[in-house]
């Protein structure tokens, strides 16, 4: 998806503002958002590329100034709406339709649990990896509609495979709904390659890519 | 029901909801989450687990008791590079985004930065609230394209020919930077140079080298 969320090499930005920066969080309204947004992650399992890709579907003027916990909890009422577990009727009354609630919302206890447990997203495939450490590769030239990581700023660009990561599941098909892993891998890129500005910089820049936005040169 | 994994859809259901919500963001934070309490989708007792848990307990004091312990304990600093979620779990931080965590050792001659492009992917178990600045769209932006720019701003200046290696973590892995340790901490024990370990250090915003 070419939105504004995706933000790398884009031109025109500032100075950085660090003010806040050793709170957790920047204001009592931001943290009250994130709690809700990831208590509501346990309402029903989905994959993070769904969250993700809905939130890139937010209005770019909203994507670009609204605070950022806020579009998180924007993005969890949206999924909940486009999933049935809340309507926009409620959203627009501030009243609920009906009370009955299965399963039991996130407890305290679910919550200490997901503290203490990592997900992983790697996953078994039979095929062997196309590219070993070394490999010379290129990047898809175009992104597609739909959710994707392989940032703009890296079409179509030549790099060297540095790690082979495993298969990890794809987020392109996991935004839509299909549970497929892929071989992932580190992949470097020359700075200069990527951004003439740059030319003759020592810099590289990595992106962990799957093995479906490379080819071999 | 589903999701329905539909773009269209959840595209207009946010349209809706700017025009239906408070345009005042506490405000519009304060009516969905009386409206998910009142409906049972929330308990707000796990909210305040959940601000609790990265207000009191998960931090950047994770990160730096890690730093620390590379610097004096070259089996563990092996450890960590070789897999750091299985280095991480061993001092029992392993968390929310440490199943694929990967430290990136600065060096003489090569200094490592983190950045998500596409939205602000984090290592949360260990560094926990990523700074607002993280999050914004100017760092998102210029991190890749202008790094010793956005290191200025940041008060660290490298020289020329110092390779900086920007991470950008678009996929599942998250990274943190294994600082240098500073000059003149010969004597220091493990929880002296833990203090002197910074969150941005651990980001690559920092350079400790010259601080003891």
């Amino acid at each position: 998806m070419d939105g504004v969320h995706d933000l790398g090499g884009k031109e025109g930005f500032g100075p950085i503002d660090r003010a806040h920066e050793d709170d957790p969080y920047h204001t009592e309204a931001d943290a009250r958002a994130y709690a809700l947004c990831v208590s509501m992650r346990a309402e029903r399992a989905y994959p993070v590329d769904w969250f993700r890709h809905t939130r890139e579907n937010m209005d770019p003027v909203d994507y670009l100034t609204r605070p950022y916990f806020d579009q998180w909890l924007q993005t969890a009422i949206a999924m909940a709406i486009d999933a049935g577990d809340l309507s926009m009727v409620e959203v627009a009354t501030g009243k609920p339709d009906s009370l009955a609630r299965t399963p039991a919302p996130m407890s305290p206890a679910d919550v200490q649990a997901m503290l203490t447990t990592p997900a992983s997203f790697e996953r078994e495939v039979s095929e062997a990896p196309a590219f070993a450490p070394g490999a010379r590769v290129r990047t898809a030239s175009h992104g597609h509609p739909g959710h994707t990581r392989l940032p703009a700023y890296a079409r179509g660009a030549a790099g060297e495979i540095v790690a082979h990561r495993g298969a990890h599941l794809m987020p392109d098909d996991g935004a839509r709904g299909i549970d497929r892993p892929e071989h992932l891998y580190t992949v470097a890129f020359a700075r200069g390659d990527l951004f003439p500005e740059a030319a003759g910089s020592p810099d590289r820049i990595h992106l962990d890519l799957w093995e479906s936005y490379l080819a071999a040169i | 029901m589903d999701p329905s994994f539909d773009s269209e859809k959840v595209a207009e259901i946010h349209r809706h909801l700017h025009s239906h919500l408070p345009p005042e963001p506490a405000l519009r934070v304060k009516a969905l989450e009386s409206l998910l309490v009142e409906k049972g989708l929330v308990d707000p007792a796990a909210l305040d687990a959940w601000i609790e848990a990265y207000t009191e307990e998960i931090g950047p004091k994770r990160g730096a008791a890690v730093v620390a312990r590379a610097w004096v304990d070259s089996d563990f600093r092996a450890r960590l590079l070789a897999d750091a979620s299985a280095a991480v779990a061993e001092m029992g931080f392993a968390g929310q985004a440490s199943g694929h965590l990967k430290a990136v050792e600065n060096t003489d001659t090569v200094h490592n930065l983190v950045v998500c492009t596409l939205c602000s992917c984090y290592p949360f178990a260990i560094l926990g609230m990523a700074p607002p600045w993280y999050k914004a769209n100017e760092y998102r932006a210029r991190a890749v394209r202008d790094p010793r720019g956005v290191l200025a701003e940041f008060g660290v200046t490298l020289l020329p020919e110092t390779r900086i290696d920007v991470w950008d973590s678009t996929a599942e892995l998250r990274y943190m930077v294994l600082p240098q340790r500073p000059a003149g901490t010969d004597g220091m024990d493990e929880t002296a140079l833990a203090a002197l370990v910074t969150r941005n250090a651990m980001i690559g915003t920092d350079d400790l080298r010259g601080i003891a």
